[in-house]
């Protein structure tokens, strides 16, 4: 898209001016906490990059839309730091022993902020809307998929049973489509599936503004006294207002940011981090995200990654570090399994395991066959060229995926003679490729809180995302015993199993990184940190202005 | 009568420039690669009891034609249906939209046209060769220069650095100006030259000549006899400018963080997001119509000859 490259073009050409502009750089000092103590009271401007399709949490589908989701609604369970599910709505949770039913018990005194009290009847109006034909198909397709039903045993209390042992029925309790919205504004909202002012949650803040193409503008629940035990405080949040401005532009972000017209900004590339970095004034934070790595998949339907020493060559073929290093600088973090390293299920084992020997790469192409070379330097097969096809589709492009694409055609080219044809198309045109198996990489990354979620959807031979066209009944096997194991180690245990299979065995992906969030922040801001697990910028509850 | 009946006449082809709009873009849509449902699905889990719920709740297993017109007939009767991506009324989409992108249009293309004006009246002629050569090599260069960079640089000058405008949205006058000027600075450059053009063409008539002899001052003669000329080729790039402003605000908003319907613009067309581009489509095409007409009744105002025939 000439769009982007122009866009490319223009960053470059203006951050030494920028650079200027953001004032005197300044040898920056480890800067602590240097907002002081909590305190309560002013409001905050806070610029972000993605304005949300929805703001109903049941319709979420956004990870860069996280942030907002918890400042109005929240769940009946979260993650802590390691990983653990803790309660939040709900004060505990028990299974039974055959795993096919969960007890929960709520937490007494919550209520949304229209007044009406969360129960029991609450929790069962929301996963009743959830499963309303129409209204959220691809949770009740995929989240749901193993709910028989939902009982209200008291007030306090609510059973669901599962038709099989499903755990991820847990993860769906802590993520925003189990947010628990006001049952009357399920009745009532305009707008329901579109979500807004007149969409009642239980959070710390209550939306009040939202001027689409701008902002989105929230005040402080007076009444709110139920935080989570991740949270840093409990009882009201510090802020009285905070304002998301929507700055779609890195540059302009940093830059109002710099100018002290926004106090805090999220998403910040490489290229504009020495701004943040080198202002004392300003500080930067980042943290990995949980669910899968971005990763390249290998179409192992048909050739040529249906052999699987061409999957191994590409894979040798690319020197990841270095491409990593000439599209990020030293920002990135390599990934080397499918599941983000930041998971409690990754395999750190994988680590060092594979990639960046040409030698190998030139070898594995030649036992596979692709021993001629023609005029460009391609290798050659019964006079066919080495084409792999990858397809990004520009709207989901973000962290210049797209350049990281050219670095690695680069990388291939050079070290193996492979031709990686890299197309940027509009969302039809990648859809249809997929369609048509005209591809033979896919590129993607799921946010899941659960890394097992993410991998049903991307490696499972029914899998919504299966974009591999993996059909390995092993894989398949490994990814239903984990999602219907409980223990935690076990659980490990069979994702490990899994990764390698799917990465050390079978070489179905290219691991590349491990996407990250970035906040950049004022030092007068305090209580700047991320959401647990999930690793994306949190919401302002615990968010204060230092004096 | 005839009058009417030309009214009649120009409100017929008006509608009918607005039908073919409509059938274009909803035919170039059709014929684009991907289904429907695909671009619902985006990039989440796509299961056929997905795919199934999508279809029956757009009642996309309908044959296009059918789709079609009913399209039209709900199109006749005001309802621009809803959005398949934001899941809203297309009507309260665009309706809340077009307030902010009509005042930055009608900022740029206002500040556009005086801009040009002032330019070209100081420059036509050979009384300052020198200005003249920098007042081209200047249009040139904004002609040129993508409305990202120009917006781009004068944030970063005249907000961040110097901290006169506030960044972004719609915040008032102070927030409408860098976005304005940044649009009108491209427009001001082309019509600069075309009025600058028209201006020294003429002056070589024989009617300024006339003027002069009168003893007309220069100012009278360029403002008074000369512009009245130049301005009909300028006349008929406003169906240009309004082009230019709405492309540009696609741009200019998104930079400026500003509300308006280019945003809503450039997300439809990404996600195929069909009842938003049709409605978007007809209602650049109805501006269009109007922006003509006008056009050709400024050319009556501006030129008595064509009032006689």
């Amino acid at each position: 898209m000439p769009a982007n490259r122009l866009r490319t073009l223009a960053a470059a050409a203006l951050a030494p001016l920028l650079a200027v502009a953001a004032g005197c750089a300044n040898a920056a000092g480890p800067a602590g906490e240097a907002a002081g103590q909590p305190r309560s009271g002013g409001s905050l401007t806070w610029a972000v990059e993605t304005e949300p399709i929805t703001l109903n949490p049941h319709q979420y589908a956004q990870a860069k839309a996280r942030l907002l989701v918890w400042n109005t609604f929240e769940s009946l369970l979260t993650y802590d730091k390691q990983g653990k599910l803790v309660p939040w709505l709900a004060t505990g949770w028990q299974t039974a022993p055959d795993g096919l039913s969960y007890t929960l018990t709520l937490r007494d005194g919550v209520t949304f902020s229209d007044g009406t009290p969360l129960d029991a009847a609450a929790v069962r109006a929301n996963i009743d809307k959830l499963r309303e034909p129409g209204y959220a198909p691809a949770v009740a397709a995929v989240q749901l998929r193993n709910l028989k039903a939902v009982e209200v045993v008291d007030p306090r209390t609510v059973r669901l049973t599962l038709t099989t042992p499903d755990v991820l029925i847990l993860d769906f309790l802590a993520s925003p489509q189990g947010a628990q919205v006001s049952p009357k504004s399920l009745r009532a909202a305009k707008n329901l599936k579109a979500g807004g002012v007149d969409v009642a949650g239980t959070g710390p803040f209550v939306l009040d503004r939202y001027v689409p193409g701008q902002e989105l503008h929230y005040r402080r629940n007076p009444g709110y006294d139920w935080a989570p035990p991740t949270a840093t405080h409990t009882g009201p949040a510090y802020l009285d207002e905070i304002t998301y401005r929507f700055l779609k532009e890195s540059a302009v972000r940093v830059g109002a940011l710099t100018s002290s017209q926004v106090q805090l900004v999220e998403g910040v590339p490489a290229t504009d981090q020495p701004l943040v970095t080198g202002n004392a004034s300003l500080r930067l934070s980042r943290e990995l995200n949980s669910g899968s790595a971005y990763s390249y998949y290998f179409n192992s339907s048909h050739a040529p990654f249906d052999d699987l020493r061409v999957r191994q060559a590409f894979r040798e073929a690319v020197d990841v570090d270095t491409v990593l290093r000439s599209v990020y600088r030293d920002t990135a973090t390599r990934a080397w399994s499918v599941i983000s390293p930041s998971s409690p299920l990754y395999d750190k084992s994988l680590e060092g395991g594979y990639g960046g020997d040409a030698g190998e790469a030139n070898t594995l192409l030649d036992q596979a066959g692709w021993t001629a070379r023609d005029a460009d330097g391609f290798r050659v097969k019964d006079g066919r060229r080495l084409t792999v096809r990858l397809v990004q589709s520009a709207p989901f492009v973000r962290d210049r995926r797209d350049v990281l694409a050219q670095a690695v055609q680069a990388a291939v080219k050079q070290s193996a003679g492979i031709d990686l044809k890299v197309s940027l198309v509009d969302q039809g045109t990648a859809n249809e490729a997929f369609a048509r198996n005209e591809y033979e990489v896919f590129d993607n990354s799921r946010a899941d809180t659960d890394a097992g979620a993410a991998l049903n959807l991307l490696l499972h031979s029914k899998g919504g995302i299966n974009r591999a066209r993996v059909n390995d009944p092993r894989i398949d096997q490994l990814l239903q015993t984990g999602q219907a194991t409980g223990d935690p180690a076990k659980r490990a245990g069979i994702y490990a199993e899994l990764q390698q299979r799917v990465v050390a065995e079978q070489a179905l992906v290219l691991p590349l990184y491990a996407p990250a969030d970035q906040i950049a922040a004022s030092t007068s801001v305090g209580g700047v940190r991320f959401e647990p697990t999930a690793g994306v910028p949190a919401s302002a509850y615990d968010l204060w202005i230092g004096k | 009568m005839r009058a009417l009946r030309a009214v009649a006449r120009r409100i017929g082809a008006g509608l009918l420039v607005l039908w073919v709009a409509a059938t274009a873009a909803y035919l170039a849509l059709l014929a684009a690669p991907g289904d429907t449902v695909d671009n619902i699905i985006g990039d989440g889990a796509d299961t056929p009891d997905i795919r199934a719920e999508i279809i029956a709740q757009w009642g996309l297993d309908r044959p296009a034609v059918v789709q079609y017109v009913d399209y039209l007939v709900r199109l006749v009767n005001g309802d621009l249906g809803r959005s398949y991506l934001l899941q809203r009324p297309v009507s309260d989409v665009i309706g809340e939209q077009l307030l902010p992108t009509l005042a930055l249009a009608v900022a740029a293309a206002g500040l556009g046209v005086l801009l040009a004006l002032v330019i070209a009246v100081a420059t036509a002629g050979n009384r300052r060769p020198w200005l003249r050569r920098l007042s081209s090599g200047t249009e040139l260069l904004l002609v040129s220069t993508p409305s990202f960079l120009i917006g781009l640089l004068l944030l970063s000058v005249l907000s961040f650095r110097f901290r006169f405008f506030p960044v972004s949205g719609d915040q008032g006058a102070g927030a409408l100006v860098l976005p304005a000027v940044t649009l009108a600075l491209p427009i001001a450059g082309l019509l600069a030259q075309v009025l600058r053009d028209g201006l020294d063409r003429a002056i070589d008539q024989p009617f300024v000549l006339t003027a002069r002899s009168r003893g007309v001052r220069e100012r009278g003669v360029l403002l008074r006899h000369a512009l009245r000329h130049a301005l009909l080729p300028a006349v008929s790039l406003a169906g240009w400018v309004f082009g230019i402003v709405i492309g540009g605000t696609v741009i200019v908003e998104q930079v400026f963080g500003r509300p308006g319907l280019g945003q809503v613009i450039l997300s439809a067309v990404a996600n195929q997001d069909m009842p938003v581009v049709l409605a978007v489509v007809t209602l650049s095409a109805a501006g269009y119509v109007v922006v003509n007409t006008a056009a050709d009744l400024a050319y009556l105002l501006v030129d008595p000859r064509l009032r006689r025939s």
